[in-house]
This record gives structure tokens, sequence and C-alpha cells, in this order.
């Protein structure tokens, strides 16, 4: 088996363990009549700021705390975890009050962005070394104009040396708008091909309106298209991997103020619940 | 149609390594023994004697505390002293010179308060330098300008009082053997007061070597008594040879070179040429076959193993200096059954290689512990254990064979620091870039990109080569190898920006940066006006708390720093 593997089924079992740890405890202190909510309320508050502060270490590249990787492991684990304390938490029922809704809304919207970009990361990078070259994501426009330039110039080239317009019209009304800027974002997030398809059928098609040398620049601006598109997946796919992050850390931050408040009203009409 | 592009053939001597040398200097030179012994009618028109002195030799003037060689730097030139005297300093390594007055960059791991003080302390402006602590370094100063710039000892007498030394007079020679074997430099010189030196490129050293007896029996005295026995005894199937048999070995064992040594250009094209050259360049040590004439010690440099495959030949590994043989078990299979048993693989040089071969009846008698015609019993040493070569080749066995292919043809098995990224588990955060860009006052020290085999790809930082061609025409050793930890780094109290090092970089991970004041303006030369400029590149995060930055701050373990020479990680990183 290899490290990586080991390492899973090591996290796991870890995990498991919690999980069970966690409802042996809460079924123990529910047959003693103690308010377990207490104690997984507040459990779950120090796992929330420990998950948060993973925001920080990344932040702190320079300190030797353990690396990178071994955080997102127990950030994972510990993120995971955060569920079962949750549900018992909340006493499996949903809960009440437009503040509570807001505030399990809020922690579940936390939850699902976190497993979504687990899902992402480890499945999105696989896909990017399948399709074109490898790409710095900030270089992806410089390419672009790039071929832009390079199809523009092949088209001009055409029309001065065949004297027909065959080649630059079908570029203004198929091709210009497809090598302004990256095109198809969501098309490529679901893995479609049509719009790639879609083109090369018609460049195929406008093969046998088109002499020998307009042939010629036809197959190289075919080839332009082709990188295009595969620069317009990289897009797509590095964006997602990118934009993920946003919604997860400022949602965990609402999530720390909206705890907070929390606790501060749990605390405040502590008397009157006893 | 425009006719073919001539030129002339581009002679050996078409670029000396000085242009200042006159015939005066040549006559001088000659004069003086053991010059004046040289019969010169041995050397042929072509190459006579006094060309290899105008064209491979050059005259230096050094100055008192010119500091002529440092220990661990690469060079490949050796020196004779034709007046004065310097010094060599013998001080074992805990105590010997400090780094601030050999002008190399002072390495103090930073303290956790300043290592937090980062976050704010790290300069807006990209590729700040503080002039002012360059001045006040103090203790080390430059004279000269461009090709003869050196550094000097600002109090020689003084170093002379504290530090052990031994003197060396004219005339003598000094640093010939870290020259003809691409090692580093055993010790620091450094002159006494005013000296003449003839500094003489490897190649003409050579070529004298190769006609006269005199000055070649000098060197090979001299490996065999300074640092051949250092070597043979750190080769662990000699460790418990008696002296009389580490005497025998010193007499019999031969050094052989083989490949291009002229610095890193051919290295570097062969590097692009990539792997449709074949193996027809790489000159041939030991050919799949033949017999075994001795056992293979690398010395210096990076040898490939390959075996016949088809109308081809398949790398199966690589062996780098380091206790690594070739041969060895042959030899030992050969006694055993006492029919010859031919040599299994090929082994050849990638670049400039440096062997040490010692011959098969000394290994029979001080390693197998047989006499010649004697066969081996299956409890001798032979049969008990795998020899260093057959565990590597094992080892080499659980990398993909295209992918150990890809390594060795691009030479990135060089690195003892290898930036690998694995692109099915990196996300593109960039988290690296980040770590590395604070580590280093805001500027990134590598490219997170650079050529991939499979989903692995060689990041473009610097690997911290095993034999770092950078360094050789360094003028002042800004470039250098950290003595304990052995990273190649850079001093900006002495870097004065000639690009030789990252012209000589065969992967481009050397950048020539502008440096910037604290304002964000550019540095100007006082005279030209032109902005100074200073190579940058990775420096291991030597100063940093914890290692490397990039490969504590990826969170998904897709970066590592990895060395080459060690295939056993090599392997279990690709099975991970």
């Amino acid at each position: 088996m290899t490290s990586i593997k080991r390492r899973r089924w090591r996290n796991i079992r870890i995990f498991l363990l919690l999980c069970i740890l966690v409802l042996a405890v809460h079924f123990v202190l529910n047959v003693s009549m103690y308010p377990s909510a207490w104690l997984s309320g507040w459990v779950l508050l120090a796992l929330i700021l420990g998950l948060a502060s993973y925001n920080a270490r990344k932040k702190l590249t320079f300190i030797p705390l353990a690396r990178s990787s071994t955080w997102l492991q127990i950030h994972i684990y510990a993120g995971l975890l955060t569920l079962p304390l949750f549900l018992v938490h909340i006493e499996y029922r949903p809960p009440n009050g437009v503040f509570e809704v807001s505030l399990a809304l809020l922690y579940l919207s936390v939850f699902l962005s976190g497993v979504f970009g687990l899902i992402l990361t480890r499945v999105i990078p696989q896909r990017l070394t399948t399709r074109g070259s490898e790409v710095i994501f900030e270089r992806i426009p410089v390419y672009i104009n790039k071929l832009r330039t390079e199809v523009e110039s092949y088209v001009l080239e055409s029309v001065s040396e065949t004297d027909t317009t065959a080649v630059p019209r079908f570029y203004l009304n198929r091709l210009q708008a497809f090598f302004e800027r990256p095109r198809h974002f969501w098309l490529h997030l679901v893995h479609s091909n049509r719009p790639r398809q879609a083109l090369l059928t018609d460049i195929k098609a406008l093969g046998r309106y088109l002499n020998k040398a307009e042939q010629e620049r036809m197959l190289l601006i075919e080839d332009r298209v082709r990188t295009k598109d595969d620069l317009d997946y990289q897009y797509s796919m590095q964006v997602v991997l990118k934009l993920w992050l946003f919604v997860h850390v400022p949602l965990t931050y609402s999530l720390l103020i909206f705890a907070a408040f929390h606790v501060l009203l749990v605390h405040a009409f502590a008397g009157a619940i006893r | 149609m425009p006719l073919p592009a001539v030129a002339d053939r581009p002679q050996r001597w078409d670029q000396p390594f000085s242009d200042k040398m006159t015939d005066g200097d040549v006559a001088r030179i000659l004069k003086i023994s053991p010059f004046s012994d040289i019969d010169e009618s041995k050397f042929t028109s072509a190459v006579a004697l006094d060309g290899i002195l105008r064209n491979d030799a050059r005259i230096l003037n050094c100055q008192a505390g010119d500091i002529i060689i440092r220990e661990g730097d690469w060079g490949n030139s050796a020196f004779f002293i034709l007046s004065g005297a310097v010094h060599v300093e013998i001080e074992p390594p805990a105590t010997s010179l400090p780094d601030a007055i050999l002008g190399r960059r002072q390495n103090k791991p930073k303290t956790l308060f300043h290592a937090f003080a980062q976050l704010f302390n790290n300069h807006r402006e990209p590729e700040f330098r503080d002039m002012s602590s360059r001045q006040l370094a103090g203790q080390v100063g430059t004279r000269g300008a461009g090709e003869s710039m050196r550094i000097y000892l600002q109090d020689v007498g003084a170093v002379i009082d504290r530090f052990k030394t031994v003197r060396l007079e004219a005339p003598k020679f000094f640093g010939e053997i870290a020259a003809l074997g691409r090692i580093p430099r055993q010790a620091t010189v450094f002159a006494e007061g005013d000296v003449d030196l003839v500094e003489i490129r490897w190649q003409g050293l050579r070529d004298i070597m190769r006609k006269d007896d005199g000055i070649r029996n000098h060197i090979d005295h001299q490996f065999r008594s300074n640092a051949l026995e250092t070597f043979i005894r750190d080769v662990p199937m000699f460790q418990n040879a008696t002296q009389d048999q580490i005497e025998k070995l010193l007499r019999e064992t031969k050094l052989e070179t083989y490949g291009n040594y002229d610095s890193a250009k051919p290295f570097k094209d062969l590097a692009k040429e990539g792997i449709d050259s074949g193996l027809v360049d790489e000159p041939i040590v030991a050919e799949e076959g033949h017999h075994p004439n001795g056992v293979i010690l690398i010395r210096s440099g990076l040898a490939r193993l390959s075996q016949k495959y088809h109308h081809g030949h398949r790398t199966v590994s690589y062996l780098t200096p380091g206790g690594q043989i070739y041969g060895f078990e042959e030899i030992a299979e050969s006694a055993r059954t006492g029919k010859m048993v031919p040599l299994q693989l090929s082994l050849r040089a990638i670049g400039y290689l440096t062997v040490c071969v010692v011959p098969t009846p000394l290994i029979e008698e001080h390693v197998l512990g047989i006499k010649p015609g004697q066969r081996l019993t299956t409890s001798g040493p032979a049969s008990s254990d795998q020899t260093p070569t057959q565990k590597d080749n094992s080892e080499s066995r659980d990398v993909d064979n295209n992918l150990l292919e890809f390594l060795v043809e691009q030479r990135y098995v060089q690195g003892t620091a290898t930036m690998l990224i694995d692109m099915d588990r990196c996300t593109r955060c960039d988290d690296c870039v980040r770590a590395c860009s604070t580590a280093h006052d805001s500027n990134p020290r590598f490219i997170r990109h650079g050529p991939m085999y499979g989903h692995y790809m060689v990041a473009n930082a610097c690997m911290h080569c095993a034999d770092p061609v950078c360094l050789i025409e360094c003028p002042t050793g800004a470039i250098h190898r950290e003595r304990l930890g052995g990273q190649v780094v850079i001093n900006d109290q002495t870097c004065i920006g000639c690009t030789q090092c990252a012209n000589n970089c065969p992967y481009d991970a050397i950048r020539m940066v502008p440096i910037r004041d604290q304002i964000g303006n550019l540095i100007r030369d006082k005279k030209t006006q032109f902005p100074l400029i200073q190579a940058t590149k990775c420096d291991l995060c030597i100063d940093q708390l914890g290692g490397p930055a990039c490969a504590r701050a990826c969170p998904h373990d897709a970066l590592v720093r990895i060395d080459m020479r060690d295939r056993t990680t090599i392997g279990d990183l690709l099975k991970k």
C-alpha cells in the first residue's frame, strides 16, 4: 500500500473512532440527564476556531508549525467530525427561530463548501494534466492574445494570397469572438466537447469551398482552435479551483461571527433556561 | 538562391584564456623549473608548449590578502607560483577561516521572532538591496574589475597569526587536483604579499602532462598522496583494508577521465538534445559483454548504466559519487564459478566523469580474499550480500523506466534538491510560490513551471546540483556551496552581476535581476549609470526555520525537494 493510502486509512480509522466517541459521550450524558448541548457546543466552537486557524497558518509559512499538508489532513478530518458534533448539538432536530436556522444553514454551507472543495481538489488536478499543456493561470490571457494574433495573421495572409473573403468572413462570423477571451466556461466544467466539435465541423465544412492555399491556412487555424479550446478548459478548471475558497473562507468568517453571537445569547439567557 | 553560409571551423584557441598574455610572459614562464625542464620537441606544432602557455594560461598579479581559491569552490584551473608566496589554510573545518572574511554569505537561521517579523518587515519593492550594509560588511573587500576582480582578506597578518596555514613559495603548483578531477577545492589559498601566479586551464595542464613525464609524475604523486587515499578509505569495501593493502591500492589504482569538461555549454546542449540524441555521444567507460578489468568507482560526475535493448540501449540506472561501484558482482561471480562472467551493463559518462579503476587482481585479493586462479567459496563475501550496484539497480526498477530515461537525459539526476511536483495532486494554488516569496523578502526564487513527464513536473528551481557548473567561472566566488549543508547559494555582498553563473546553468535556474533601493529606485552604477544587476536563485531557505518553505507550504504533498542520488526515495515517491 502506498504511503498516501496508508495515511488515508489511518486517518479514516481515527476519524471513525472519534465519531463513535462523540456519539457515546452524547449517549452517556443523555442517560445521566446532563445537558450535553453545552459540551458539544463548546467542542464544536473550539473545532471551528481550530479549522479557521488553518488560513492563518497558510500565511505564516516561515514559522515551523508543521507542514501545511499535515494541517490540511487535520483540517479535513476535523471538519468532517464537526458534522456528528453539530447533529448531536442540535439533538438531531431542525433548529427553530430565525437566528438559529440562519446559524445552522451557515454551518451547513461552510461544511458543504468544504466537502465540495475537497472533491474539486482531488478531481480537477488530474483532469488538468490530461488535456492541454500545463499553463500558469495568470499567463492564459497572454497565450490567448498570442493565438489570436497568429490566427489574424493567417487570415490576412490568406486574403493577400488568394484575394477571396471566405476565410476572413469565417473568422469574423465564427472565430473572432472565440479568440477574444476564454469561452465556454460552464460547458468545460461539465466536460462538454460540443463547442469544439461544432467549430471543427464548421472548419471542415468550409474546406470544400477553399483552394489549396486557403486550406493550408485553415489547417493552421484549426490547430490554433484546438489549442485555444484546451486553454479555455485549463482556464475554467483553474478558475473553479481558485474560486471555491472565495466561498468557503468568507462563509467561515460569517459562521464565526454568528457562532460568537450564539454563545453570547446562550449565556445571556442561560439563567432563564435553568 | 542564397549562397550556403560558410565560416572557418572554430579552433581550440580562438578564445585564449587571457588576451593579455605576451611572448615575454611565455618566455618568463619557460625559464622557471619545471617548465624549463620540459622537452619542447615532444609537443606537436599544432599544440606546441608555447602555444599552450600563451592560450591556456594567464599571469595573475595578486596583492597581499588576495584570496586565490577558497575551500569548497569549484574551479577548472591550476596555479603555479612564479614569484612570492601564498598561504594554504590547513585548519580542520570547525575552526577554519570564517565565512565572513572569505566573502561567503553568512547564513544564520532566523530566530522565531525574526521569522515572524518577516510578515511585517518584508519590502514592498522587488529585489531590495541594503547598500549601507554592503559597505559595512567590512571584513571582506573587493579589488580589480571585471574578470580580474577578486576578494581579499583585509588583515593578512592577523589571519596568518590566528589560523594555521602552510606557506608555499615559488616555484610550486597548487589547485591541480581539483581542476583535473572537477571536485571542490580542498583548501583556501591566499597571497602573503605581492605574488605572481600562472593560472593554467585544465586543458593546457592535461596536454603538458601528456607530453612531459616530470609534470605528470609530480601531479600523479600529488594525487595519490593527497586525494586518492582519502577517497579509497571512504569506499566501504576497503574500510577494513590494512595500511599495506591501502598502499598497494594507491600504487595500482588508475585515475581516468571521460567526456567533455569544457564549462557547462556542451552539457547544456546535451540536455537540450534530449532523448533523440541516443547514447552515441556518451563516451563508454566499460561496455556490456566485455571482461571486467577492475572495479570502477565514481570520483566525480555522473555515469549512466545501460543495457542493450533491441536496437538501442535502455537506461537501467545511473551512478553518482559516493560509494557506488561498478563491475564488482561480475568479478565476484567469475571468482565463484571459475568462468569469465562478462559485464552485464555498460557504463557511460554523462558530461564529464572521473573514475578510479581498481584492477581485478586487487579486488580478488583484498576484497574477495582469494589468490589468482583460486575459486571463491559460496560463503565468501560476494555471495552474502548484494553489491551497491545491484542494490541501486533493484531500487531503480521501482522507477518507471521511461521516467528514468527522462531524468537522466535531461540531467535532472544531477539535482540534490530537485523540485518535483506531482501535477495530479497540485491544485495550482501557488501557496509554494507565495511561501518562497515571503521567505525571500517578497521575491519568489522559482517559477512553478517546467518540463513535464507524465504528471510529474520538474519546476524551474535551482536543483543544487551534485556538480554545480554554475560555480566554475564566478570571478568573486559569490556563488558558492555551503560547507555544512552543501546548498549552492549566492552572496549579494560580492555578486558583481557578471552573469557567468546564469549563462552556465543548464537549467536556466539562475535569474539576473536589477536591484533596487528602499523606495524602489533602480540602483545604478556610479560610472556607467547602468542599473546594477545581481544573480538570484533558490537557496533552499537556508536562513529560514524548518527548511524549504515551498515544500512545507504545499497542502497536498504535491511538491517535494528530492535528492536524485537517492533512488529509493524516488521509488517511494512515485509509488505514493
